[in-house]
């Protein structure tokens, strides 16, 4: 009945000629959003695992569960709010948004807190928010908008070389946080995105060449030593388990011993013990595959797959640059932390910062998800369908 | 390429390639987490669930209640009382925090924080055994450190049993003492239970009844979280099993006589060392042993300060050595025992036959002295022994030769360790032309064999070695191996293992030859050469000793050791049809041996008779006094022997 319905918009849309498309709700994916609930979903069930324990409910105030659960109502909130806005919009105020992003990364490393002379999160009414988050999916707006304009253009040295400009402000100041992590995901979406924009594969090539080469640099002069530390310990073989290499020795524990199902939810004891460190942020992924066992994550890798598989194809029949430029950029930012969280939590990754989406706890991460996914709704129901 | 659609604005470009490299690039993202996946936890899941047990579960041990003491009137020498002791998990002690926590602990508890860090370097366990800091610790700072847990991570207080020795220094040197583990101990007993925070028998009965003192551990699987604290007991293995006590052979009643003659002995002749054992000729049984000085093994239960170890370490007459048993002496003429039952056993003497007594012998163009310089004529081996003249055992020694004379120094006991259940017990010297040739590369002078006919010379030996052999001598010829322990009791005290005397060898002579060694032995007191001895309202016979030692003063004389050993017969009290006490020793039911040493006594008499005739005036409730203090008098006098 739906794709009946859609049919007839269709229709409706092709009379309308030359004016711009009205919102055409029928194209609404609920299958995106099926993906994305049942992702949070498992996020806030790994909250609640970690929430229950001894002489503690899940439901107590401030546990982990219960901010969950706050943070979950907000992002559908914003979700649906950002998803009733046209996009087209948002083209029209990037520059605005651009600097508003920008805005936000000076204000963290004026004001920020953290823990260990970092300055990542803003205290707001007592949570601490990470605007990094949220400048990822300005980021992207930013470069989809910048790539929507390029046109023909985008094959040359240009446009790579313009999309490395805009990117290079924000990636420095979240470097600077110091917040390797996230300046890595800046990385990944840029390259995601000039990739999918059609940008010259030859410059790409010749690009990461260039950076191989500058790497040894890199490594001298940018990395600080905690930073090495983490990036090299996951390929140490024998580490140091009391230091350095004590996360990773434990979240390994964690995985290997969930086997085929898991030790079931609440009973994974490197989770209840607390031998896992930041179990519900960053090491999420070991409490799922500690308590859910390899075929949990397998669903988990599923539901990310047709995540990422619909935001695409929301790109794909856009046929508008903008909203291509954008999907696969939203695509490329959950396909970069997925491999780098979940890597790093089975150790294969050097361990950095960043957030398993939709499964971590965490505001921040949670409302930008849930915005990026508002704007690819937005842009599926307000796609031109006629050639549909 | 980007074209312009229906309404004009420019349409997106579609790239299909692009589209399936990225859905390729999701497939080989998830792909490989996957297969890490596997890896991990499918392939290797069995390696990583024991990996989990182990982060997750503690084996703790469930201390046994450790056997306890008694004498052989079943009372307690020694109690379990509950302390508190500190002790370190390093695996739980963050390195970064680890020197303010060492600082803390070293103020609360008045430690050297450099000694604490050393307790922790030093331990031979693994990173998750407890590490002992400081034993007996005040219930207050105990109670104050427990409160303090935040701030000391890793640091735990145990409630532990500590021995606290009755009687404290007046058995010491047999009880000896419990302390912690050594890291070479644990090495051979981990296998068996024991753990690095483990208290064990160090010395003395502790250390040589440590396996039935201490009992079986229990075994509990407990949890625990990251940060070691306890979160439930999962399962108890094993019930622990209190260990076994001890009922001794020793009274203290007896031991606290012996001990009272042997310091009185040794207060009024100034002397610095002694022993004075007491034994059971009958079946081996020691019913007291003391050696002076001694030390308080309840400091060493308690943790003994490295300054106060050190200090008794550094004491010239080392009271952490049980001198009856861990330490050999020249015996001087106790040692004639063995000369006579050796002329009489080989037949070079009888019982009848007269050897001349003179001022001196020579070899050559040695002098070998009578000690009184003049002699007492003829002799038979009573006489000879009676007035222990050197010159008569000079004359049977040289009859012997020094083999046979080793060979009957062997049989009596000498030369090996009688296998008393102390630890450390040393074997004392018996010269024989083997011994010498492999010590010092030649054969024994006929000199030597005279010297060890008398005890002198190379001739050293235990003090518990001479009583046993004066018991063989009492009870008729048997060797009996000293024994301090009569019966090991279980916790419900139902009796384990009961006392058997152990026989270690059946005298090779005939019971004349014994018995004419007994009477010989009484003649020593009947021609008071023990002095007023004789005048006890009990048969004692025996043997007095002065042996020489070390170097001589200016005027020639060497410092001498003194000592006496005694056995009485059963019912001593004298008799009217046996006045002399003499029926008495022909008998071979002594109950009694008691022996006597006196280190360095120059004293006027043998110090050591005295001793004994005290001990033996206590024992017996003699009511008179016979001690003669005048004899005790000390000075440079010329050995009496």
């Amino acid at each position: 009945m739906g794709m009946g319905f859609g049919r007839t918009e269709a229709a409706r849309v092709r009379d309308w000629g030359n004016r711009p498309v009205g919102a055409s709700w029928p194209a609404f994916d609920l299958q995106l959003v099926t993906y994305a609930i049942l992702l949070a979903t498992i996020g806030l069930a790994m909250a609640y695992s970690n929430s229950v324990g001894p002489g503690a409910s899940a439901l107590d105030a401030g546990s982990t569960f219960t901010r969950g659960l706050l943070w979950t109502g907000l992002a559908v909130v914003a979700f649906g709010i950002v998803a009733v806005f046209d996009y087209q919009w948002l083209r029209t105020f990037a520059w605005p948004l651009y600097l508003a992003q920008i805005g936000l990364l000076v204000l963290t490393l004026a004001v920020g807190t953290g823990v260990g002379g970092v300055a990542r999160w803003i205290l707001i009414g007592g949570m601490a928010f990470q605007f990094s988050e949220i400048a990822k999916i300005l980021m992207i707006v930013v470069l989809a908008s910048f790539l929507g304009t390029r046109g023909d253009r985008a094959g040359s040295l240009r446009t790579i070389v313009g999309a490395a400009v805009l990117v290079g402000p924000p990636l420095v100041l979240v470097m600077l946080q110091p917040d390797l992590g996230t300046s890595l995901v800046f990385g990944g979406i840029l390259v995601g995105m000039l990739f999918m924009s059609g940008a010259s594969l030859r410059w790409l090539g010749a690009i990461a060449g260039a950076i191989v080469v500058a790497f040894p640099f890199i490594w001298a002069n940018v990395l600080r030593d905690y930073q090495k530390e983490r990036l090299t310990a996951f390929l140490n073989p024998n580490p140091d388990i009391q230091g350095s290499g004590y996360q990773l020795y434990q979240s390994q524990i964690a995985v290997g011993s969930g086997g085929w199902f898991g030790k079931g939810l609440t009973n994974g004891t490197q989770n209840q013990l607390d031998f896992l460190p930041v179990q519900t942020t960053d090491f999420v992924g070991a409490i799922l595959a500690e308590e859910l066992g390899f075929l949990g994550c397998i669903v988990v890798f599923l539901l990310f797959a047709a995540l990422i598989w619909r935001i695409l194809v929301a790109g794909w029949r856009s046929k508008d640059p903008f909203g291509m430029a954008f999907a696969s950029g939203l695509a490329s930012m959950i396909l970069f932390q997925l491999v780098v969280n979940f890597g790093m939590v089975i150790g294969i990754m050097p361990i950095t910062g960043i957030p398993l989406p939709f499964v971590s706890h965490g505001g921040a991460s949670l409302i930008s998800l849930a915005a990026g996914l508002g704007i690819v709704q937005s842009i599926n129901v307000r796609q031109r369908r006629a050639e549909w | 390429m980007s074209t312009l659609s229906l309404n004009g604005r420019p349409e997106a470009a579609r790239r299909p390639l692009r589209f399936f490299v990225f859905a390729l690039a999701v497939l080989l993202g998830i792909g490989s987490l996957s297969a890490r996946l596997f890896y991990l936890q499918i392939l290797n899941a069995s390696r990583y669930t024991t990996q989990a047990q182990a982060n997750r579960t503690l084996l703790n041990a469930l201390p046994a209640a450790r056997g306890l003491i008694y004498d052989r009137d079943k009372q307690a020498l020694v109690a379990n009382v509950p302390t508190y002791s500190v002790k370190i998990t390093p695996a739980d002690l963050p390195l970064p925090r680890r020197p303010d926590v060492v600082a803390t602990l070293a103020g609360l508890l008045g430690l050297d924080p450099a000694d604490i860090n050393t307790a922790i370097d030093s331990s031979s366990g693994s990173r998750f055994d407890p590490v002992r800091i400081a034993s007996d610790v005040p219930k207050s700072t105990a109670n104050f450190i427990a409160e303090s847990r935040l701030d000391l991570p890793g640091v735990q207080i145990d409630v532990e049993a500590r021995r606290q020795y009755v009687d404290g220094p007046l058995l010491s040197q047999v009880l000896g003492y419990t302390g912690p583990i050594s890291a070479t101990q644990l090495q051979a007993l981990r296998d068996k239970g024991y753990l690095g925070d483990d208290l064990i028998g160090k010395t003395g009965l502790e250390s040589v009844y440590e396996t039935a003192l201490r009992g079986t551990y229990g075994q509990q699987v407990v949890e625990r979280n990251a940060a070691g604290q306890q979160t439930k007991v999962l399962e108890t293995i094993t019930e622990p099993g209190a260990g076994s006590s001890l009922v001794l052979t020793i009274s203290r009643r007896e031991q606290q006589m012996a001990e009272e003659a042997l310091k009185w002995g040794m207060q009024t002749a100034g002397l610095k060392r002694g022993v004075i054992i007491v034994m059971n000729p009958q079946t081996g049984e020691i019913l007291a042993m003391v050696s002076l000085p001694t030390y308080d093994n309840n400091a060493f239960a308690r943790g003994i300060s490295n300054s106060a170890y050190q200090a008794l370490l550094g004491n010239p007459d080392k009271p952490l050595l049980n001198h009856a048993v861990n330490a050999h002496y020249p015996p001087g003429s106790t040692y004639k025992l063995v000369t006579g039952i050796g002329g009489l056993a080989d037949g070079r003497i009888t019982p009848t036959s007269q050897l001349l007594t003179q001022p001196f012998l020579s070899i050559g163009e040695t002098k070998f002295y009578e000690w009184n310089k003049q002699g007492w004529g003829a002799c038979d081996i009573l006489c000879g022994f009676a007035h222990s003249s050197d010159t008569y055992f000079f004359q049977v020694a040289g009859m012997l030769g020094i083999d046979r004379l080793g060979y009957w120094a062997s049989q009596l006991g000498f030369g090996q360790p009688t296998g008393i259940d102390l630890p450390g017990e040393v074997s004392g010297i018996v010269p024989t032309n083997q011994w010498k040739l492999d010590t010092l590369g030649q054969a024994i002078f006929p000199g030597e064999t005279y010297q060890a006919g008398i005890g002198q010379g190379y001739d050293v030996v235990t003090p518990i070695q001479m009583i046993n052999a004066y018991s063989a001598l009492a009870n008729g010829g048997t060797l009996y191996k000293p024994q301090l322990v009569r019966d090991i009791v279980g916790p419900d005290g139902s009796v384990l293992q009961a006392f058997q005397p152990e026989v270690l060898r059946k005298l090779e002579v005939s019971d004349k030859v014994l018995k004419t060694m007994r009477e010989a032995a009484r003649n020593v007191v009947l021609v008071r050469h023990t002095y007023n001895l004789v005048d006890l309202p009990i048969v004692v016979a025996g043997k007095s000793g002065t042996a020489e030692f070390g170097l001589k003063d200016a005027e020639g004389r060497l410092p001498f050791h003194s000592w006496f050993v005694a056995f009485v017969p059963k019912d001593p009290q004298k008799t009217a049809s046996d006045p002399t006490g003499m029926k008495a020793v022909d008998r071979t039911d002594s109950d009694l041996a008691v022996l006597a040493f006196a280190y360095d006594s120059r004293t006027k008499g043998n110090v050591a008779t005295e001793i004994v005739k005290y001990y033996l005036q206590m024992h017996y409730g003699i009511q008179e006094d016979f001690r003669i203090t005048d004899l005790l008098q000390r000075g440079n006098f010329y050995q009496s022997n």
